[in-house]
C-alpha cells in the first residue's frame, strides 16, 4: 500500500478532506432503510475483510494517520487525563506494545519496522520519525507508560478492559476522539456501568448478552462492529470535557452549510483479547465523511436519508442529532428517487 | 475458533499415574503468551472419534518455546487421558486451541491463598509464575494421597519457598481450610482446585466464615459423564441426531457436521450454552455453570457435560 | 445527549441489617445515619464482637450520639467529626480479618468517603451494606474542569471551580464518589433552565 499522508486539521479551520481512495473505503454502516440498535458483532483480523478494505487488518492505518496522531498530542497536551492507567493494568501495557508493534510492522512493513532480539526491541516508525530501542517488559527504557507510549501512535481510541468478577472493568484508556463520555469520569467502570446511557438497549437484553460473549472472547480470534453518529465539522475531540466548545456548532447547520459541515461519524469497534493480561482491548475508531463527500455514491445518500427518516426518536437524541436531523434529511431528499436499493452497504 | 497444530517435544512419567507433555508448534514458531491459570482443549482422535479434553497450562507464563501440560490417568473414563498415557509419544501430533483462562489470578486482591488437591496443582503451576513474577503475596497448599503422588514437589519447593505448605494424607498431614481461612487479612482472595467434594466444602467454608462470593475462585472441569442414549432435535439447523452413551451431546453434535460453540468442554464456561425448546423427560445437568435456579427451570442446557433422560429434546440452534 | 435517560451507574443503597455469616462487624455511621444504627441495633444482635463508628454531623436534622450510647455497651467509638471517623476506621482496618462485615451510613458523600478507605485494604464497595440518610445531596464532578462540588441540592447547579452551569447526570462514579456534572447551554450559551431542589 502507498500511503500519501495528509497534511491536515480536525479543529479550528479545519481543513481534514477525504481522498476518494477514502471515500470508497469508507466503511458505510447501512445494510438496511432501517436502523436497529444491535450488537451485529463478525470476525475481525487477518483475512476477514478485503483487499484496501478498512477491514484488511486489525489495526488499519490509512491517509489520515499523522494528523490523527497530532490531533491526539494537542488534546494530551491540553488534558493529560484522557490517558488513564489503573496501577494493574502494567501487563496489559505491554500486551499493548506488543500488539500495536507487531500488527503495524506486519501489515506495514513500508512505515513500520519492528526488530526483536529476545527482550530487546527496535522500533522504527518512519511516519512520525520515531526510532526506538527499549527492553520489553522494563518501563525505564521507555520515555513514558507503555501504554501511552504506543497508543500515541496509532488511530482511534483504546480503552482496556479488566476481566474480574464476571464483569469488565474499563482500567485503562487512551482515549481523546470519543463521542461524548469521559475516560477520566468513567475509568474503573463495570461493562454495564459504562454503558448504561444507551437508551432501549438495556432493556432488551442486549448488554447481558453482549457481556457474555465479551467475556469468552479468545486469543487469536479478534471481532468488530460497527456503530455510528453524526458530527458537525470534522472534529475528532467531540468529549464531554470540550464540549462548551464544540457544541455551539450543533447548532450552526443551515440549508446553505449542511453538506459541508455535518459528518457521519463511523466508527470501527474492534476487540481483542490480550495474552499476558487476559484483559480485552475496546478499540473505537472513528472515520469521518461529510454528507457532500457522500453523497458521491447516490447509493449511499439514498442509503442514509431512509435511515435519518425513519430513525427512533429515542436514538436520535441519544446520539445528539435532534438540532439538526431534519436539516440533513431536507438536505438528501431530493437525491432520492425511491428506488429500491437492496441489501448491503456498498457504494455502487 | 482459532486453531494450533503442535508436537509432543517430550513425555515424562511424573508419578505412576500422572504424565507430563512438553508440546511445541509443529511450525517450529513459538507458541502463543499466556496468563496463569490458562488451560487449552486438545483434540484427539480416538479411532475416528474426536475427543476434546481441557488441559491447564503449567509452564512459566515468560517463556512460550513450549507449553507444558499434565494428564492424569482416569481409568473409569471415556478414554481421554487412557489415550494421552498410552498412544502419545514424542513426535505425536496433536490440535490444541488457543489458551483460555477462566481461573484468573484477581488483580485487585492483597493475598492470594491457592489450595490445591491431588491433579488439581496443575494450573497453579503456571499462576505461582506470574505472582512470583508481580511480586504478590500469596501461599500455596497442596494436598495430596500418599508420597508416591507428589507431583512437581520439589519443582513447587524451588519455585515457592517457604509460601509452600504440603500435606500428605497418608502420612497424617490433613489441611484444616476452616482454620486457614479464618485468619486471613482483608483483601484476601482464595483459589481452589481440586476434587468435587473438596471445592464444595470450601465454597461452604468460606460463605459461613463471611467471605463475599467474589473472593472465592475454583476451577473444575468435569469429564462428560456416560449415560443413556437420547435422540436431539436442532430446530433451526433442521437436524435430528443421536446421542450414545459414551459421548457428550456436543461430541454427538460436532460428530454431524454442526459447528456448535465451545470453550472449556467442561462444564464451567457457560459459551456452549443451548436453549431447550422442548424435553419430555429429564435434564441431568453436569455443569457448573447454571444456578440451580437455572437448571430447575430446564430452559437451557450446557451440551459439553448435560444430558437428557427423554425420548425427544429440542433445542433452538 | 445529556439529558432524560435513566442510568444504570447510579449506585443502590438499602436498610441496613445484620448478615448471617461473620467473623466480625464493623459500623460506620455519620449525622442522619445515626437513625439507621438505632434500627439496626434493634435488630437481634450478632455474636460476633461489633465495633460502632459514629460521628454527629452539624448539619443534620438530628444528634444521635447520646441515644447511641445508652442502646450500645460495648464497641462503640464516638467520633468528633467525619474525618475522625474516617481515621479511626483506618485504626481498626490493618487488624480486621476476611468475614469482617462493614455497614455504613449517613449521607452519599460520606458513604463513598469510607468505601474509599475499604477499598485500600482489598473491600469492594459491592460487599458492603450502605444506607443512605438524611440528605440526598449529591456530589458532582464538573467534566469540563474537573472540580468536585460537594452537598449539592439544585440541578442546574453552578459549577465550584469554572462557574459553568451544570446538568447533573444520574451518571455515578464509584472511584470520584460523584455524579457527573455537564454543561448545560453549552449549543446555546445562556439558555439555562431553571434550577430546582431535586436532591433535598
Amino acid at each position: 500500500m502507498n500511503t500519501q499522508f495528509k497534511q491536515e486539521t480536525f479543529r479550528d479551520d479545519y481543513t481534514y478532506t477525504n481522498s476518494a481512495e477514502a471515500i470508497r473505503r469508507f466503511p458505510f454502516p447501512f445494510a438496511e432503510d432501517e436502523y436497529m440498535y444491535s450488537v451485529n458483532i463478525e470476525m475481525h483480523g487477518e483475512g476477514t475483510g478485503a483487499a484496501g478494505s478498512v477491514f484488511e487488518h486489525g489495526i488499519d492505518v490509512d491517509e489520515h494517520y499523522i494528523a490523527e496522531c497530532e490531533d491526539r498530542r494537542i488534546v494530551l497536551d491540553e488534558d493529560p487525563d484522557r490517558y488513564t492507567a489503573l496501577p494493574h493494568m502494567m501487563d496489559a501495557q505491554w500486551d499493548m506494545v506488543e500488539l500495536m508493534m507487531d500488527s503495524l510492522s506486519k501489515d506495514y512493513p513500508e512505515h513500520f519496522q519492528l526488530q526483536k532480539d529476545g527482550d530487546n526491541w527496535h522500533w522504527v516508525n518512519k511516519p512520525l520519525g520515531i526510532d526506538q530501542t527499549f527492553v520489553f517488559g522494563d518501563e525505564a527504557t521507555l520515555p513514558m507508560q507503555p501504554f501511552e507510549y504506543i497508543s500515541r501512535q496509532v488511530q482511534g481510541d483504546w480503552i482496556i478492559l479488566d476481566q474480574r468478577d464476571d464483569d469488565l472493568f474499563a482500567d485503562m484508556g487512551m482515549v481523546t476522539s470519543q463521542a461524548d463520555w469521559s475516560m477520566a469520569f468513567d475509568a474503573g467502570m463495570s461493562f454495564k456501568e459504562w454503558h448504561g446511557p444507551v437508551p432501549q438497549a438495556n432493556e432488551i437484553g442486549i448488554f447481558d448478552r453482549a457481556l457474555k460473549y465479551l467475556l469468552h472472547l479468545q486469543y487469536g480470534s479478534p471481532v468488530r462492529r460497527l456503530n455510528w453518529t453524526m458530527t458537525i465539522n470534522p472534529r475528532l475531540d467531540t468529549s464531554p470535557e470540550n464540549y462548551p466548545f464544540w457544541g455551539p456548532d450543533n447548532a450552526s447547520v443551515t440549508p446553505e452549510n449542511v453538506g459541508d459541515k455535518v459528518y457521519l461519524r463511523v466508527e470501527l469497534q474492534a476487540l481483542f483479547r490480550l495474552p499476558r493480561s487476559n484483559a480485552i482491548a475496546f478499540s473505537v475508531r472513528g472515520y469521518l465523511i461529510s454528507l457532500n463527500e457522500l453523497i458521491t455514491y447516490p447509493r449511499w445518500g439514498k442509503r442514509l436519508h431512509r435511515v435519518l427518516k425513519q430513525l427512533h426518536p429515542d436514538l436520535s437524541e441519544y446520539k445528539g442529532l435532534d438540532n439538526y436531523r431534519q436539516t440533513v434529511i431536507d438536505f438528501l431528499a431530493p437525491l432520492d428517487d425511491g428506488a429500491d436499493l437492496g441489501l448491503g452497504t456498498h457504494p455502487e | 475458533m482459532s486453531i494450533l497444530n503442535v508436537k509432543v517435544a517430550d513425555v515424562e512419567q511424573v508419578t505412576d499415574v500422572v504424565k507430563h507433555f512438553t508440546l511445541v508448534q509443529e511450525n517450529g514458531e513459538p507458541l502463543p503468551h499466556f496468563s496463569g491459570g490458562s488451560h487449552v482443549v486438545v483434540s484427539m482422535n480416538i479411532n475416528g472419534r474426536i475427543h476434546r479434553n481441557p488441559y491447564s497450562l503449567m509452564g512459566s507464563t515468560a517463556n512460550t518455546d513450549s507449553y507444558h501440560i499434565s494428564v492424569r490417568k482416569q481409568e473409569n473414563s471415556r478414554g481421554g487421558s487412557v489415550f494421552m498415557h498410552e498412544q502419545v509419544k514424542p513426535g505425536s501430533r496433536l490440535q490444541i486451541t488457543y489458551p483460555v483462562n477462566l481461573f484468573a489470578i484477581s488483580k485487585m486482591g492483597r493475598r492470594h491463598i491457592l489450595i490445591a488437591g491431588g491433579i488439581g496443582i496443575t494450573p497453579f503451576m503456571s499462576q505461582i509464575a506470574d505472582l512470583n513474577r508481580l511480586g504478590y503475596d500469596y501461599e500455596l497448599h497442596y494436598a495430596y494421597r500418599s508420597p508416591e503422588n507428589a507431583a512437581f514437589r520439589e519443582q513447587l519447593e524451588a519455585m515457592c519457598g517457604n509460601r509452600v505448605h504440603f500435606y500428605v494424607e497418608s502420612e497424617g498431614g490433613r489441611l484444616d481450610i476452616p482454620d486457614l481461612l479464618s485468619h486471613q487479612p482483608l483483601g484476601t482472595h482464595v483459589y481452589i482446585c481440586g476434587p468435587d467434594p473438596m471445592v464444595k466444602a470450601l465454597h461452604i467454608n468460606a460463605r459461613e466464615l463471611g467471605w463475599p462470593e467474589n473472593h472465592v475462585h475454583s476451577e473444575e472441569f468435569t469429564a462428560p459423564p456416560i449415560g443413556d442414549e437420547f435422540k436431539v432435535q436442532l430446530k433451526q439447523s433442521g437436524v435430528e441426531l443421536v446421542v450414545p452413551g459414551d459421548m457428550s451431546m456436543l461430541e454427538a453434535m460436532e460428530e454431524a457436521g454442526i459447528d456448535a460453540p465451545f470453550l472449556c468442554r467442561g462444564g464451567a464456561c457457560g459459551r456452549c450454552e443451548q436453549q431447550v425448546l422442548e424435553c419430555d423427560g429429564v435434564i441431568m445437568h453436569n455443569d457448573h455453570y447454571l444456578s440451580d435456579a437455572e437448571k430447575a427451570s430446564g430452559n437451557s442446557i450446557m451440551p459439553c457435560v448435560s444430558r437428557a433422560k427423554c425420548s425427544r429434546l429440542v433445542l433452538d440452534f | 445527549m445529556e439529558r432524560g435517560y435513566w442510568i444504570r451507574s447510579k449506585p443502590l443503597y438499602d436498610s441496613l441489617v445484620w448478615r448471617q455469616f461473620a467473623t466480625g462487624h464493623v459500623v460506620v455511621a455519620q449525622g442522619d445515619g445515626g437513625l439507621a444504627v438505632l434500627k439496626l441495633f434493634q435488630q437481634m444482635c450478632p455474636r460476633e464482637p461489633i465495633k460502632l463508628l459514629f460521628a454527629d454531623d452539624k448539619s443534620a436534622s438530628k444528634k444521635y450520639a447520646d441515644i447511641i450510647q445508652t442502646l450500645v455497651p460495648e464497641g462503640l467509638q464516638i467520633c468528633e467529626s467525619e474525618q475522625a471517623a474516617l481515621a479511626a476506621l483506618k485504626e481498626q482496618l490493618p487488624d480486621c480479618l476476611m468475614g469482617t462485615q462493614f455497614y455504613v451510613a449517613g449521607s452519599e458523600e460520606f458513604i463513598w468517603a469510607v468505601l474509599e478507605v475499604l477499598k485500600e485494604y482489598g473491600v469492594q464497595d459491592n460487599n458492603v451494606a450502605k444506607e443512605l440518610c438524611g440528605t440526598l445531596a449529591r456530589s458532582v464532578y464538573c467534566v469540563h474542569c474537573k472540580t468536585i462540588s460537594k452537598d449539592v441540592h439544585f440541578s442546574i447547579h453552578e459549577c465550584d471551580g469554572c462557574r459553568r452551569h451544570l446538568f447533573v447526570r444520574d451518571h455515578f462514579s464509584r472511584r470520584l464518589g460523584a455524579y457527573m456534572g455537564v454543561m448545560v447551554d453549552a449549543e446555546e450559551p445562556g439558555n439555562i433552565p431553571a434550577k430546582e431542589e431535586i436532591y433535598p
